[in-house]
């Protein structure tokens, strides 16, 4: 597929295992992310990361139907089958980081993200365990990739800041991530900004999975 | 002033009267109904055509009270739902004046508590004031499953407070005031103890499990 890439091996570099998937969830239309992507990829590709980039509203990807069938008829897998679905949730589960590129929308994820993590549902059980006294799914898999995510706000609003900021908590507490990191940057933002403000937000998330690869 | 015309948008990609999002926006319609409301009721899985949706953006335009009935997926709103909120909101953003709509979101998850709605609840929110909708308010559900789809009144006192809570959020709505905060105090308020809610969400899924006779599959980690 044209809109999966490899975008780095680098052996000598010091945590040559990480494998990351991102997720662009940039609407028909809207090119603020690139930028914002070239300088991720760029960043990501120094640290030696292995990444699959999903330019998400490019691919055939069937919205899920609130069926629950990937629970209880094939645990684990989609019905749906002939699009992208298994492919990228296939990818995620195998992957130690998983960074979400998107415009912030009303706070949230754009609908092109909303449409890969709502199909991700069968990536844990339907049976519940609780964290901290609330309710959650248990896990499927023995283990699940690192959060990270990037919003791209066109406007300054704190409050659309608020909730992408508690977005990324909670997912990362219902995806049992080992590790999150949340960055929020001005759409047009210079690339000196992206760098820096990548580099800060990713640092910890980047440091975890080498100390865990060590 | 009092509403006069509504949109129901139900969230859920269930088909028709099988949702829980459904249930609970028809109650809460037929409550506005009996204030004398006139309501319209639109599904997202059918308003993805631009004729459907063309549909939709007209009644949003001309009604005066728009109720989203949504289930809460992967902590949000589930995709159907944001990108018909990011079409309304390009629609709204071309009007030099907007028609003033009152806005409710009702926010439903399988999780025992409604707390757990309140991002996606905030998230509505956001959605309000970028598509100059006047936010009256957004109430979360907590252990929806148990809800299957049915008419609230044929649940019986399993549905007692959530009925009251959606009754308050009914008279305030006619009375053209904001959801008081005792309707979601009514719906916070659970049918069951979480633990029991829990118990019986899990032999349920057992269950289904076995009709299909997965059973002993339901922790297969095929993509591994």
């Amino acid at each position: 597929m044209n809109d999966v890439t490899d975008a780095a091996v680098d052996s000598a570099a010091p945590h040559p295992a990480t494998r990351a998937v991102v997720l662009n969830g940039a609407l028909s239309g809207d090119e603020t992310l690139a930028p914002v992507e070239n300088e991720l990829l760029e960043l990501l590709r120094e640290t030696g990361t292995l990444v699959r980039d999903f330019q998400l509203r490019d691919i055939p990807l069937a919205h899920c139907q609130g069926c629950f069938e990937c629970w209880v008829k094939t645990p684990g897998l989609c019905k749906t089958d002939g699009d992208a679905g298994r492919e990228i949730t296939g990818a995620l589960i195998g992957s130690d980081l998983m960074v979400i590129l998107t415009p912030v929308t009303f706070g949230g994820y754009s609908s092109e993200i909303k449409k890969a993590m709502d199909r991700s549902i069968c990536l844990v059980s339907p049976l519940f365990r609780r964290v901290d006294g609330e309710v959650h799914h248990r896990k499927r898999y023995r283990r699940y990739p690192a959060l990270a995510a990037v919003g791209v706000l066109h406007a300054p609003d704190e409050e659309q800041e608020r909730i992408f900021r508690a977005l990324v908590e909670r997912n990362a507490l219902n995806l049992d991530s080992p590790a999150t990191s949340v960055c929020v940057l001005p759409a047009g933002a210079s690339a000196e900004t992206m760098r820096d403000r990548l580099t800060t937000s990713l640092e910890p998330v980047l440091g975890h999975l080498a100390g865990r690869a060590a | 002033m009092s509403a006069r015309r509504a949109v129901l948008l139900v969230g859920s990609a269930r088909p028709s009267g099988t949702g829980n999002s459904e249930a609970l926006g028809a109650y809460l319609l037929a409550r506005l109904a009996e204030g004398g409301l006139k309501a319209e009721v639109f599904h997202v899985a059918r308003c993805q055509r631009p004729e459907k949706e063309e549909l939709l953006l007209a009644a949003v335009d001309r009604a005066d009270l728009f109720v989203l009935s949504t289930p809460m997926y992967v902590d949000a709103l589930p995709y159907l739902v944001t990108r018909t909120a990011e079409r309304i909101a390009a629609h709204r953003a071309t009007q030099p004046e907007k028609s003033a709509v009152r806005f409710l979101a009702m926010v439903n998850c399988g999780f025992p508590e409604w707390e757990q709605t309140r991002t996606a609840l905030d998230i509505c929110r956001a959605f309000t004031r970028q598509a100059g909708f006047e936010w009256v308010g957004g109430l979360g559900l907590g252990g929806g499953e148990a809800i299957h789809g049915r008419p609230l009144e044929e649940l019986g006192g399993q549905t007692r407070n959530l009925r009251r809570g959606l009754d308050l959020t009914a008279e305030a709505l006619l009375a053209g005031r904001v959801v008081p905060e005792e309707a979601q105090a009514m719906l916070a308020r659970p049918a069951v103890p979480s633990r029991l809610y829990t118990a019986i969400g899990s032999l349920g899924w057992l269950r289904a499990a076995r009709r299909q006779g997965t059973l002993r599959k339901l922790g297969d980690r095929p993509l591994e």
